[in-house]
């Protein structure tokens, strides 16, 4: 039972002040045993906030990000499921599937985080899963301004994953639910 | 005997415990060592099926004529009459109903170390056995099977547990293979409001988070429980699973009992029963060790819980209160030693009889001992605290020349570090300290 948060495009200060208060006060120190983050944060004190919540944490870069030592892509493995990480600004055209799942397949993941687009989207298909936390305080993005505060928490317990979608909606915090598992010689 | 004066009253030392026949022998020259209590004594003809040796090279079996420490050997026993005793427990265990005032009786003696007496001895003293043999596959049955729905209940991590909860609303776990190839992944909702993040004072996941200070409590006092003996501190699997046994009967006891939850120490008490109970050969029972301990442990526990209450420390059930029915005890069968004690010398008796009693003296005597002394504890018909009271005194009598010469440093040190040297005259005089305490 790992638990992973999977957060990104903060645009901390430049588009927002700050996480939504509600979030905040779940995200407590203690819980959490890896955060992967798809990037643009963008300032050193996002990062040390991220970090105390918990040492294990994954950053690539995105294009706004004060940091420029943040890789443009990682990988980790975590229980039985190896994991991708990349901002996704550098995949054209943005937020397309097809590109999105050429790139997983490069990586060779099972689940490939991504961002950029500020929508969170879970999408499956041959090479595996591609999720997108959205934007943890709901900043506007190149496409839309219109952006619901969102972020990921996966449950890896062996073979399977509950992913927990956590979105600001009108004030109020909606948590729903992705169960998906993946069969021990690989996905279909 | 004038109370009321001003004058202290030298009350003098009872005049049996004078008798030149009490002078305690020499210590044995093993009785500090580190003796894996599972090597078999020399009497034993077929020794019971050892745990699997550790690789690192263990002490070596002492050879037969030094056996363990048994102090029933050092004094005036003969081989005869502890084969009597042994053919006396025989047929006190074998009788249809057993006897539980004779079974106390001879258990107040000692309980031969052959495989399998202690074990049973102990479950029929606490009560976990009915007296009556043909109760107890129905009594066991019932038992083991509570323990493992404890087990499985409580011991679950929070993913399982929301598991359980949607299997049981009729949702089944959807088939990433059985589904299409590509397309959106549908979210669902969650089961009962459960998620990870949840503050909910109900919730499985706020729950499992808050535990999680008590499971490291455990964990940490579970390593370090005698780390002198390969069956609970060894580097092999077997001795890491005893200790996640333990571990897992103390997180049960402690969700159980959320008003005394875990307290450091309790692994201490737990101790002795986990390793009476495992080194028992019956095969039948191998696979319940753990059941069996859990339910003996709260039964021991139980007389002494209000000890490990904090709230009750000052109560008059609680702990400072029990120190003074020990101190009280020594003022009424030894006042000079009293007095010097604790007024002269100043030795608070919660700086020694804190640990006696709380941690029922596993802390003061090695291992082997200490199961001697839980015999007497667990039979004697007053009841353990009385009991340990009682021995509690006793100990303090036997050093009482020690005690009368020694300043309050010197008393503490001798104290905290009790040197016993003959066990059968320390129950033997704690015997004799029975009756009724003064109002």
């Amino acid at each position: 039972m790992v638990l992973v948060l999977a957060l990104g495009d903060l645009h901390i200060p430049h588009r927002a002040p700050d996480l939504p208060a509600k979030f905040k006060s779940m995200l407590v120190p203690g819980k959490i045993q890896h955060i992967i983050c798809t990037g643009n944060l963008c300032i050193k004190e996002v990062h040390d906030y991220l970090k105390s919540l918990c040492p294990d944490l994954h950053i690539t870069r995105g294009e706004y990000d004060e940091d420029a030592r943040y890789p443009e892509t990682k990988t980790l493995t975590i229980g039985q499921f190896k994991l991708g990480l990349c901002h996704g600004h550098q995949v054209v055209p943005w937020g397309d599937l097809d590109s999105l799942a050429m790139l997983q397949r490069q990586l060779d993941v099972d689940i490939l985080v991504t961002g950029h687009t500020h929508q969170f989207k879970a999408y499956k298909h041959e090479g595996g899963v591609v999720i997108n936390p959205g934007s943890a305080t709901g900043a506007y993005s190149s496409i839309t301004y219109d952006v619901n505060p969102s972020f990921v928490l996966m449950d890896i317990d062996s073979l399977r994953v509950v992913v927990y979608v956590y979105e600001l909606i009108d004030g109020e915090v909606k948590v729903d639910k992705i169960d998906f598992k993946k069969t021990a010689t690989g996905h279909s | 005997m004038g109370e009321a004066n001003n004058k202290p009253q030298k009350k003098r030392v009872p005049e049996w415990l004078n008798n030149p026949m009490w002078s305690a022998p020499a210590p044995p020259a093993t009785s500090a060592t580190i003796i894996p209590p599972e090597d078999p004594p020399p009497r034993r003809v077929v020794p019971p099926p050892p745990p699997p040796k550790p690789t690192p090279p263990p002490p070596p079996p002492p050879p037969p004529s030094t056996a363990r420490s048994d102090p029933s050997e050092e004094t005036s026993f003969s081989g005869a009459s502890q084969s009597h005793l042994i053919a006396e427990f025989g047929t006190a265990l074998s009788k249809k109903v057993v006897n539980v005032g004779e079974l106390q009786r001879l258990a107040c003696q000692g309980v031969p170390d052959l495989p399998g007496i202690r074990p049973t001895v102990w479950k029929l003293l606490l009560g976990y056995l009915p007296a009556d043999h043909a109760l107890w596959p129905y009594e066991l049955e019932k038992k083991r099977s509570q323990y493992n729905a404890f087990r499985e209940e409580l011991l679950a991590n929070p993913s399982e547990i929301t598991r359980r909860m949607e299997e049981k609303d009729g949702m089944n776990e959807k088939d990433l293979s059985s589904d299409e190839d590509k397309g959106f992944l549908s979210r669902s909702e969650i089961p009962h409001g459960e998620h990870p993040l949840s503050l909910g004072e109900t919730s499985v996941w706020n729950k499992y988070f808050q535990e999680s200070e008590i499971v490291e409590q455990i964990d940490r006092d579970v390593k370090r429980t005698h780390p002198e003996m390969e069956f609970f501190s060894g580097d092999t699997p077997f001795a890491k699973s005893n200790q996640e046994s333990l571990k897992r009967i103390l997180m049960i006891f402690a969700k159980l009992n959320p008003g005394i939850r875990y307290v450091q120490g309790m692994n201490e008490v737990l101790a002795p029963i986990f390793f009476v109970f495992k080194n028992d050969p019956d095969l039948n029972n191998e696979a319940h060790v753990e059941a069996d301990t859990f339910f003996c442990f709260v039964e021991v526990l139980s007389g002494f819980r209000d000890n490990f209450c904090k709230q009750l420390d000052n109560s008059i059930v609680g702990i400072r209160s029990t120190i003074s029915k020990l101190s009280q005890l020594l003022k009424k069968h030894d006042e000079e030693l009293w007095r010097h004690l604790e007024v002269t010398t100043k030795v608070n008796p919660q700086f020694y009889a804190f640990r006696w009693i709380t941690l029922l003296l596993t802390q003061e005597f090695n291992f082997t001992d200490c199961l001697r002394i839980w015999d007497t504890l667990l039979a004697d018909p007053e009841g353990p605290q009385e009991t340990l009271l009682r021995i509690c005194c006793a100990m303090l009598i036997l050093v009482r020349r020690r005690l009368l010469a020694g300043d309050f440093t010197a008393n503490l040190k001798l104290l905290q570090n009790y040197p016993l040297s003959n066990l059968d005259h320390l129950l033997h005089v704690a015997n004799k300290l029975r009756g009724a305490l003064p109002g």
